[in-house]
C-alpha cells in the first residue's frame, strides 16, 4: 500500500530522515517508535506531503505523494491539535469532514455513534467549541474525525498520549479492528511501547532518522523493545 | 522583584514575531510611527490657532475644554475596540514565591505603558507648550496637563473593568452618537456642563486632586477585581464561551462550496479577530462622506471613484488580504484533507461577493448625494466583486503570517498582512479604478467613464474561472512554505 523509496529529508546539512526502503502492505497495523527527534513526525509529515523530500519519494496506493493529490480521498490523519478548527464544536467538525469525504449527514452519525463508549460522553452534546475541551478530549475528536468517509490508510500521530486508561484501552481495540476486519492500513506512532506492542502488527524502530529495527510483533517484541531503548 | 519582570517583558518584547521582521517593513513602521507623531504634533500646535480663528471671541482653551469629553469618549471607544487585557503569562507566576500583590500592581502598572496613554501625550503636550508660549499662567497650564494625563490614565483602567462585556461598548457608542446628534442639532450641549468641569480644572489648580482619586479609585477597583479572580479559573483564565448555535443549512444551496462557506461564516462570528475585521469594514461604508460632502472633491472625479470603491470594498479588502492566514491555525488540515483548492478560493470570493453586495444595499442612502454618486458606488461595487477580490486574494497568496484567530489584534503590532508585497498589491488595488474611470472620463464624458469603470468587473466576473486557477496555482506552489510559516508559533 505504502512504498518508501530512498527518502530523505535535510534541513541545511542536518539529516533528519533518511529511510532507504519501506514497504507497508495493505491492511497492515504498522508502529513508528523512537524517541524525540527520530523522525516519527518527519516521515508523517512527508507522508501527507506537507513537506517536500530531500531526495526520494513515497507512493501512497502507487500515487506519488508529491506529484499527484490524488490519494487525498482514501488517506486520513490526525497528527496534532492542527489538525482541529477551534471554533467549532464536536458535532460541527465531524461533519465539516463528513462533507469534504462525500459523507452525508446520516452517514457521519451512524459513524460517530459507534465511538459513544469512546467518547465518554464528553464530546458530543457539550454544546463546547474544540478550542475549549481539554487536552484529551480534543484527541479523541481529532482521531474519531480520522476514520470518518470510510479511508483506506489512517495515519495517528502519538494517539495515545494525553488519552485517559479507559480510553487507550478503547483506542487499541478500535485500531485493531480497523485492520483486522476492515483491511485499513493503519500507521501510528508512539512513545509507549506496551501500546504499540499490544496494537501492531509489526514494529520500526526509527533512531536518528534512519530505522534500526524492523520487527514482527510477537511474544518477546516488548522485552526486545525494552532492551534497546534501555541502552 | 519587578526587575525580573521588566527583563521578561522585554524578552517577550523583542523575541516577539513582529520584531523578526525585514528590515523593510521596520522602516515602514518607523516611517509610520514617525507619520503619525508629527500629525499628532502639528495638530497639536495648530488646535490653538484654528479654534482661535474659527472661533475668536472665546478663549481657545476654553473651546478646547468644552470638547474634551468627546476626546474621552472616544478614546474609550478606541482602546475598547484595540486594547487587550493585560494578561500576562500569570500562570507559571502562580507557584513560585512571590507576593500575589506584586504580580498584581506590575499587571496593572504594565498597562500604563500602552501606546494608547502616550498617544493623547503627543497632541496635549504641544498644545500645552502653544498655550505657555502665549503667556498662560504656568501652574494653570501644567495642572491642567498633569489632570488629562490623569483622566487619560483613569480611562485605561475604566476600560479593563468594562473590557469584559461587549454591551458596555455599544453603550458607550450610541451614548457618543446621541450626544454628537444633540450637539449638531442644538438640542441639548453635553459639552456645555462638561466643558464647565474641564474649564474649572483648568482655572483651580488644586483640583487636579480630582482625576487623582478618581484614577486611585479606579486602580483599586481593578486591583481588588484581579486579587479575588486571581486563580486559574477565575478573571485571569479565559472563558469557555457559550455555542451559539445558529442554523446554516440553508448555504446547503450554494452546492460544493457551501462546506467551505459554513465555515467561513463560523469563523467570522467565533473569533475575536475576524469580528474586529468585519466592524472595521463596516466603518468603510462611511468613507463615502469624507469626499461626497466636499466642495474640492467634486471637480476631481477620479477621487470620488476611488472613494466610491472603498464604500463597499471595505470587508473585501480587510477580510481578503488574509485569505489564507484565517485558516492558518488548521492550515496543515486542509492541506492533508480531500480538498480541491479552487473550491476553497471561490468559496472566499464569494463570501467577498455577498459583502460587497450587503454593503451596496447598505450604501443606498448615498442616494441623497444624486445619482451620479450613486452610479460610481454601483461601477465601485463591480469592479470589486470582479477585479478587486482578485487583486486581493492574489495579495493573499503571498501573505504567509499566521493569524490567533481569538485574540484581538493589538495597536500597532498588527502588522500582518503589512509586508512590501502587500503594498505593492494594494496599489493596483487603489490606482486600477481611478485609471478605469479617469481616462475614458477625460477622453469622452463621465458616463462612459462609469461604464467602463463597471464593465471592468463584469470582465473579471466573466473570466473568473480564469483569475481563480491562476491563484490556485500560485497557491500550489507556495504550498510547503505556507504550511512552514503557518505552524511556527507567534
Amino acid at each position: 500500500m505504502i512504498t518508501t523509496s530512498n527518502l530523505s529529508k535535510k534541513y541545511n546539512d542536518n539529516v533528519v530522515l533518511n529511510i532507504e526502503s519501506l514497504e507497508i502492505p495493505k491492511g497492515q497495523s504498522f508502529g513508528l517508535v523512537g524517541n524525540n527527534g527520530a523522525g516519527k513526525t518527519t516521515y508523517f509529515s512527508l507522508l501527507l506531503d506537507l513537506i517536500q523530500p530531500t531526495t526520494g519519494y513515497i507512493k501512497n496506493n502507487d500515487i506519488h505523494v508529491h506529484e499527484s493529490e490524488d490519494w487525498k480521498p482514501f488517506t486520513s490523519s490526525f497528527i496534532d491539535e492542527s489538525f482541529l478548527i477551534g471554533y467549532l464544536t464536536a458535532e460541527e467538525y465531524f461533519y465539516f469532514i463528513g462533507e469534504l469525504r462525500n459523507q452525508n449527514k446520516a452517514d457521519v452519525d451512524a459513524l460517530v455513534s459507534q465511538f459513544e463508549d469512546f467518547f465518554h460522553g464528553e464530546i458530543l452534546n457539550q454544546k463546547k467549541y474544540l478550542r475549549d475541551l481539554s487536552k484529551g478530549n480534543q484527541k479523541k475528536a481529532g482521531i474519531v474525525g480520522a476514520l470518518i468517509g470510510n479511508p483506506e490508510v489512517i495515519i495517528l500521530d502519538e494517539p495515545f498520549a494525553n488519552l485517559d486508561p479507559t480510553t487507550q484501552i478503547r483506542l487499541k481495540q478500535i485500531i485493531k479492528d480497523l485492520a483486522e476486519s476492515k483491511g485499513v492500513t493503519v500507521l501510528i506512532s508512539s512513545h509507549d511501547l506496551m501500546h504499540v506492542t499490544d496494537v501492531c502488527e509489526r514494529i520500526v524502530v526509527l533512531e536518528k532518522g534512519e530505522i534500526v529495527k524492523d520487527l514482527e510483533t510477537n511474544a518477546a517484541t516488548l522485552k526486545e523493545l525494552e532492551t534497546h531503548f534501555a541502552n | 522583584m519587578i526587575k525580573h519582570f521588566l527583563s521578561l517583558e522585554w524578552k517577550q518584547f523583542f523575541r516577539a514575531s513582529y520584531f523578526q521582521k525585514g528590515i523593510a517593513i521596520k522602516i515602514l513602521l518607523f516611517f509610520g510611527a514617525i507619520y503619525f507623531g508629527g500629525a499628532a504634533i502639528f495638530l497639536g500646535i495648530g488646535v490653538f490657532f484654528i479654534l482661535k480663528k474659527a472661533v475668536p471671541d472665546v478663549d481657545p482653551i476654553i473651546m478646547f475644554n468644552n470638547f474634551l469629553i468627546y476626546w474621552f469618549l472616544f478614546d474609550l471607544a478606541l482602546r475598547f475596540f484595540m486594547q487587550q487585557l493585560p494578561v500576562m503569562n500569570i500562570k507559571p507566576l502562580m507557584t513560585i514565591p512571590i507576593k500575589r500583590n506584586t504580580v498584581i500592581h506590575y499587571l496593572l502598572g504594565k498597562t500604563a505603558l500602552s501606546f494608547f496613554n502616550f498617544l493623547p501625550l503627543f497632541i496635549f503636550l504641544p498644545f500645552s507648550i502653544v498655550l505657555l508660549v502665549h503667556g498662560y499662567p504656568v501652574l494653570n497650564v501644567l495642572t491642567w496637563l498633569i489632570s488629562i494625563m490623569v483622566l487619560t490614565l483613569s480611562i485605561n483602567f475604566i476600560n479593563f473593568l468594562i473590557n469584559k462585556n461587549n454591551t458596555f461598548f455599544y453603550i458607550i457608542l450610541g451614548v457618543l452618537a446621541v450626544f454628537i446628534g444633540l450637539e449638531i442639532y442644538q438640542v441639548f450641549k453635553i459639552s456645555e456642563p462638561l466643558g464647565v468641569a474641564f474649564n474649572a480644572l483648568y482655572n483651580q489648580p488644586y483640583l487636579v486632586v480630582i482625576p487623582v482619586l478618581l484614577m486611585y479609585g479606579l486602580y483599586r477597583k481593578n486591583f481588588s477585581d484581579i486579587k479575588h479572580g486571581f486563580y486559574l479559573d477565575g478573571t485571569i483564565s479565559k472563558k469557555a464561551e457559550k455555542v451559539s448555535n445558529i442554523d446554516l443549512t440553508w448555504m446547503n444551496r450554494f452546492g460544493s462550496i457551501a462546506v467551505f462557506l459554513k465555515n467561513d461564516v463560523r469563523l467570522i462570528l467565533r473569533n475575536a479577530r475576524p469580528k474586529q475585521v468585519l466592524m472595521m469594514s463596516f466603518l468603510f461604508l462611511f468613507y463615502g462622506l469624507i469626499f461626497y460632502t466636499q466642495e474640492t472633491y467634486q471637480k476631481m472625479p477620479a477621487f470620488l471613484a476611488f472613494a466610491s470603491m472603498f464604500v463597499t470594498g471595505g470587508f473585501l479588502m480587510t477580510f481578503g488580504q488574509l485569505v489564507p492566514s484565517w485558516d492558518s491555525e488548521y492550515y496543515k488540515l486542509l492541506m492533508s484533507q480531500n480538498i480541491p483548492y479552487k473550491k476553497y478560493l471561490e468559496s472566499k470570493w464569494y463570501l467577498m461577493v455577498v459583502a460587497v453586495g450587503i454593503s451596496f444595499i447598505l450604501s443606498t442612502p448615498y442616494l441623497y448625494f444624486g445619482w451620479k454618486i450613486f452610479g460610481m458606488i454601483t461601477a465601485g461595487a463591480l469592479f470589486n466583486i470582479g477585479l478587486n477580490s482578485f487583486i486581493t486574494l492574489f495579495g493573499g497568496a503571498l501573505n504567509r503570517v499566521p493569524i490567533e484567530l481569538n485574540v484581538k489584534a493589538k495597536a500597532f503590532s498588527n502588522t500582518n498582512g503589512f509586508n512590501p508585497t502587500q503594498m505593492l498589491i494594494a496599489l493596483p488595488k487603489l490606482g486600477l479604478p481611478m485609471l478605469l474611470f479617469y481616462i475614458p472620463y477625460k477622453l469622452v464624458n463621465f458616463e462612459v467613464g462609469l461604464i467602463v469603470l463597471a464593465l471592468s468587473g463584469v470582465l473579471g466576473i466573466v473570466f473568473r474561472n480564469f483569475f481563480l486557477s491562476k491563484i490556485e496555482s500560485l497557491y500550489q506552489k507556495g504550498k510547503y512554505k505556507t504550511i512552514a510559516a503557518f505552524s511556527e508559533k507567534n
